[in-house]
């Protein structure tokens, strides 16, 4: 009986200390040269390849295009306390003219994915992050339609800050291809236009044409 | 007559109102002292804070004279040549020139002033305390052990009380002089041993095949990141989109992880946590200024000065869904082919503050969603070759509300996952 209750015990708080409901280990797995790839894949460590005598590129040759992607941009970023880089861009015209109806509709996804979220969906320099100030990002985006500034910023200038970076924004080359920042930039354009033509209804239908 | 004169009176009482509140200017003018802050100033400067620009708190003590920043804001460029503060300001902040803003009247700046005055400090007020997420977890794992206990107390009264009955049985029957049987210690008894046999038997096998059909699924794995990211905190209350950080997963087969460079697009300005209260999955407040900090280390990044990227390192996240090498996965082909949500096979990531494995990821789960999904077939460009479907789905052939499931085109042929 003594016996029997010890080992009821002693199984029982081993079986409650065993289920605790928080996984920190990814558990086991039977042949693991299939699970954890033998190969090396997207986001192995690959920095011993060359202790091993394995030589690769793991970068691209530098200038390489992709095709279907737009010409690099011809303005290099600023160095230092230099600024003639960002107003040279002013020059740079967009390869973009015109967009398609699906192009449109991909850009305003891509405006809405990574330019929204500060610059507001309504492209009024309010959007969730900053709420106003009450957000957790303390700087006011800049009021993409309605300030005047940036409706006469020409394109190629609206391109350099996207794809460097401008005061506090963060350089978006990383997240989007340059045909895609040329395509928000359009959008961004063509939603400037459209609120001009709203309220000024004569003088947008020339700024359109 | 009289209802005229009341009206009148009533108006004049307004009126009189209106105007001794707009004579107490401070506050009145600190209200339109925000939304001008806001409009003009807020893009580089807070209150608090250094941006692009100065932290604005104190201005006024910095400079001598109202009149010399009403000059400095019409003209920066041109003041500070006659002026050392400001010389001094703009060779500090170079290249950044403030912008000039001759629209602004004296008056306006006033108000600026005004309304800088009146922000408090930060850390004045608190955020509100979330309620403790651990509170309400411990309750949850007393309620097992409660329950554990409770069958443990009531097997062993039912053993004793199996016990009492014998020897109750043995006592009468010695009193009625039926001659008493010796009995069997239980542990030799027969029928006790098939019991416990068979329960262990059953218990065994369970826990085998669950052992076993366990082994490389991992389920509910949560690990330790070398960051506290909460994806609640980002993805759910600031609703940042999913792809703003994983824009592999509309073009490719990986989701990716973002890089150091898209985590500073927002935290170079975003250096402290203000939200409500985190905790991990242990219950241990986390401090999310701390963990910012954390990821400055990796970015080689010293507030108050700019960045520059190239010093930054990866940071080595734990990878928690992991597919073995002989499955191939795509995710473009789900998420924009198939227009699949991220929530179907991740879970409720906007909940989650420590991200853990929502699906089991084995292959009868991916096997029943491509028998029950259908897909998205009209007017998705994708599926336009499946002329025969499209045909059949017109003519009413195929029922339209029952569709095509993924396995109809092909989802669940061996060589479309396994090649």
């Amino acid at each position: 009986m003594k016996k029997l209750s010890i080992i009821s015990v002693f199984s029982a708080t081993v079986a409650l200390i065993a289920c605790s409901d928080v996984k920190r280990t990814p558990g086991h797995v039977y042949m693991p040269d299939m699970a954890y790839s033998r190969a090396y894949e997207s986001y192995a460590d690959h920095s011993n390849l060359e202790e091993q005598g394995i030589h690769y590129t793991n970068m691209p040759v530098a200038g390489t295009i992709y095709r279907g992607e737009e010409m690099p941009f011809p303005v290099a970023k600023d160095q230092g306390t230099d600024t003639s880089h960002y107003f040279a861009s002013k020059q740079v015209k967009s390869p973009i003219d015109s967009m398609s109806a699906t192009d449109a509709a991909e850009a305003e996804r891509l405006y809405l994915i990574n330019c929204g979220i500060c610059h507001g969906a309504k492209l009024n320099g309010n959007g969730p992050l900053y709420k106003g100030g009450e957000g957790p990002y303390p700087a006011k985006p800049a009021t993409l339609v309605g300030d005047a500034k940036y409706e006469n910023m020409p394109e190629g200038q609206m391109f350099y800050s996207v794809t460097y970076g401008k005061n506090l924004m963060g350089s978006y080359a990383s997240q989007l291809s340059r045909k895609q920042r040329w395509m928000v930039i359009r959008y961004i354009k063509n939603q400037q236009l459209a609120a001009k033509a709203k309220t000024v209804p004569a003088a947008g239908a020339a700024a359109t044409k | 007559m009289i209802s005229y004169r009341r009206f009148a009176k009533s108006y004049l009482a307004g009126t009189l109102l209106s105007l001794s509140l707009s004579l107490s200017t401070l506050t009145a003018n600190a209200q339109d002292g925000k939304t001008l802050f806001q409009t003009n100033c807020a893009s580089c400067h807070a209150v608090h804070k250094k941006l692009t620009g100065p932290a604005l708190t104190g201005v006024e003590d910095r400079w001598s004279d109202r009149k010399k920043i009403y000059a400095w804001v019409h003209n920066p460029a041109g003041f500070a040549k006659g002026d050392a503060y400001a010389a001094n300001l703009l060779k500090e902040y170079s290249p950044v020139l403030m912008q000039a803003f001759p629209g602004l009247a004296d008056k306006e700046i006033d108000a600026i002033l005004d309304y800088i005055k009146t922000v408090p400090a930060p850390g004045a007020g608190g955020p509100a305390a979330a309620a403790n997420p651990a509170d309400a977890k411990s309750a949850e794992g007393d309620n097992t052990l409660l329950f554990g206990v409770l069958t443990l107390v009531l097997a062993v009264v039912a053993l004793i009380l199996l016990q009492v009955n014998a020897n109750l049985k043995k006592l009468s029957d010695e009193r009625e002089g039926n001659p008493s049987v010796e009995p069997v210690p239980f542990w030799r008894n027969k029928a006790y041993i098939a019991v416990v046999t068979v329960v262990l038997f059953v218990i065994g096998g369970y826990l085998t095949s669950k052992g076993a059909m366990a082994l490389g699924r991992s389920k509910d794995y949560q690990p330790v990141q070398p960051i506290y990211y909460s994806h609640k905190v980002h993805a759910g209350i600031n609703q940042i989109n999913c792809q703003y950080c994983h824009i592999g997963v509309y073009q490719g087969k990986q989701a990716t992880i973002p890089s150091v460079n898209i985590c500073m697009n927002c935290h170079m300005a975003i250096n402290e946590y203000k939200g409500a209260k985190i905790y991990n999955e242990e219950g241990e407040e986390v401090n999310g200024t701390n963990e910012i900090k954390k990821l400055y280390k990796y970015a080689g990044f010293e507030e108050g000065k700019p960045w520059d990227a190239s010093k930054a390192k990866p940071v080595e996240w734990a990878r928690i869904h992991n597919l073995p090498d002989h499955v191939y996965f795509n995710h473009s082909q789900h998420v924009k082919a198939g227009q699949v949500q991220c929530q179907t096979c991740h879970g409720e990531i906007t909940k989650m503050d420590e991200v853990k494995q929502f699906a089991d990821l084995s292959m009868g789960w991916c096997i029943n969603c491509h028998r029950e999904t259908k897909v998205q077939f009209k007017d998705n460009g994708f599926y336009s070759i499946y002329e025969k479907y499209h045909q059949d789905l017109k003519s009413g052939k195929i029922d339209s509300t029952k569709g095509i499931t993924v396995a109809k085109i092909g989802g669940t042929e061996c060589q479309k996952c396994h090649y």
